[in-house]
């Protein structure tokens, strides 16, 4: 066989050999070649040296409360009931839907002349939508007429809402 | 058994068949299957976490994030890949950010310090003299310092070869990366561990 070390050809089989891992037939292979090559026979006797260097590292033993601690983690992350339990994979697809729709109310609101914002137009676009989501947008809205009628509000001129 | 298990496969595949089916159970709400790979592979990752971060509070939560989750993508799961080979792509991912985002400044200042609550305590023999107890962590304490040195991916390759004893073709999977250069990376850090380590032969 060509040196593993020269060759740069199966070099693993030197890591393998080290670590008692190597197949028979190929460690019968290697063997032959070492007595031949003592470049490789001085890698391996360094590898195993490193090996049982590392053999010596353990790890401390895990606490006792580890499985408790974990499973209070997964309490706190599992939906509660079983309405949570069903909304919670739709959650996910929903929120672009739902800024879609913000955007779009947010956009229409601002195309809007304020004085077409009467109670009986803004009851009927918000009919189709979540309630939850008709709260946010008359906050928004608000917010955005508040902005718009600001620098009214220092000339004095500012209309009633 | 599912069909898409060889009858035909090794020992291996048999074990990735049954942590998959077991997989699949938590899939299906299973807790009990959640339990038995939790008892399963805990320790092993848990170990694992503690060689890459060497801070045993870490490592430790750090193991429990890696089965939270395990559970929380319980619903995507397809055993695509081996199971142990998702387990440990997860538990190397929150390793190396968790060494990328630089957290480790404790554990790197714990390694200079002579470790009274570490590892070293708990593997130390009972039976042994005092010297040689402490030669013994002497000696500990260099390997651990030699493994702290290596770079992060150098550092999961070994370890998973080592002490996982998983094969090249699945620490490349979990690495993301091809099996040469799994090989190429555990040359270049067993070269270093090589001179770091060759006067403890």
């Amino acid at each position: 066989m060509n040196c593993p070390i020269r060759s740069q050809e199966n070099r693993e089989w030197l890591l393998d050999y080290s670590a008692g891992r190597l197949d028979r037939e190929r460690t019968a292979m290697l063997e032959r070649h070492m007595e031949a090559c003592p470049v490789c026979a001085r890698f391996v006797a360094e590898q195993r040296v490193v090996w049982d260097a590392l053999s010596q590292w353990e790890s401390p033993e895990l606490s006792p409360d580890f499985n408790r601690r974990l499973y209070h983690k997964i309490d706190q992350v599992q939906p509660s009931s079983w309405v949570e339990r069903v909304l919670r994979p739709l959650w996910r697809p929903m929120v672009p839907v739902a800024a879609a729709c913000l955007l779009i109310l947010a956009g229409v609101a601002l195309h809007t002349p304020t004085a077409g914002l009467s109670p009986d137009t803004s009851h009927a676009r918000v009919e189709s939508v979540e309630p939850e989501q008709v709260e946010r947008t008359l906050d928004d809205l608000q917010m955005l007429r508040e902005l718009a009628l600001t620098p009214q509000e220092h000339t004095g001129t500012t209309q009633p809402m | 058994m599912p069909q898409w298990v060889n009858e035909d496969m090794g020992a291996t595949s048999l074990a990735f068949d049954c942590d998959a089916e077991l997989m699949l159970r938590v899939r299906d709400g299973d807790g009990a299957s959640f339990a038995l790979l939790l008892d399963k592979y805990r320790v092993s990752v848990a170990h694992f976490l503690y060689r890459m971060v060497q801070d045993q509070a870490v490592a430790e939560e750090l193991a429990q994030e890696v089965f939270l989750r395990v559970y929380k993508s319980r619903e995507s799961y397809e055993p695509s890949a081996k199971f142990t080979t998702w387990l440990y792509r997860i538990a190397t991912h929150l390793a190396l950010n968790w060494l990328r985002d630089g957290k480790n400044e404790r554990g790197q200042e714990r390694l200079d310090d002579v470790a009274e609550d570490g590892p070293v305590r708990e593997v130390a023999d009972r039976t042994p003299t005092v010297e040689h107890q402490m030669v013994r962590q002497v000696k500990l304490e260099e390997v651990r310092k030699a493994v702290a040195a290596l770079p992060d991916k150098q550092r999961a390759a070994v370890l998973m070869h080592k002490y996982e004893e998983m094969d090249y073709s699945q620490i490349a999977k979990v690495l993301s990366c091809s099996e040469s250069a799994v090989k190429s990376l555990l040359f270049r850090a067993y070269e270093t561990l090589r001179v770091r380590l060759a006067h403890m032969a």
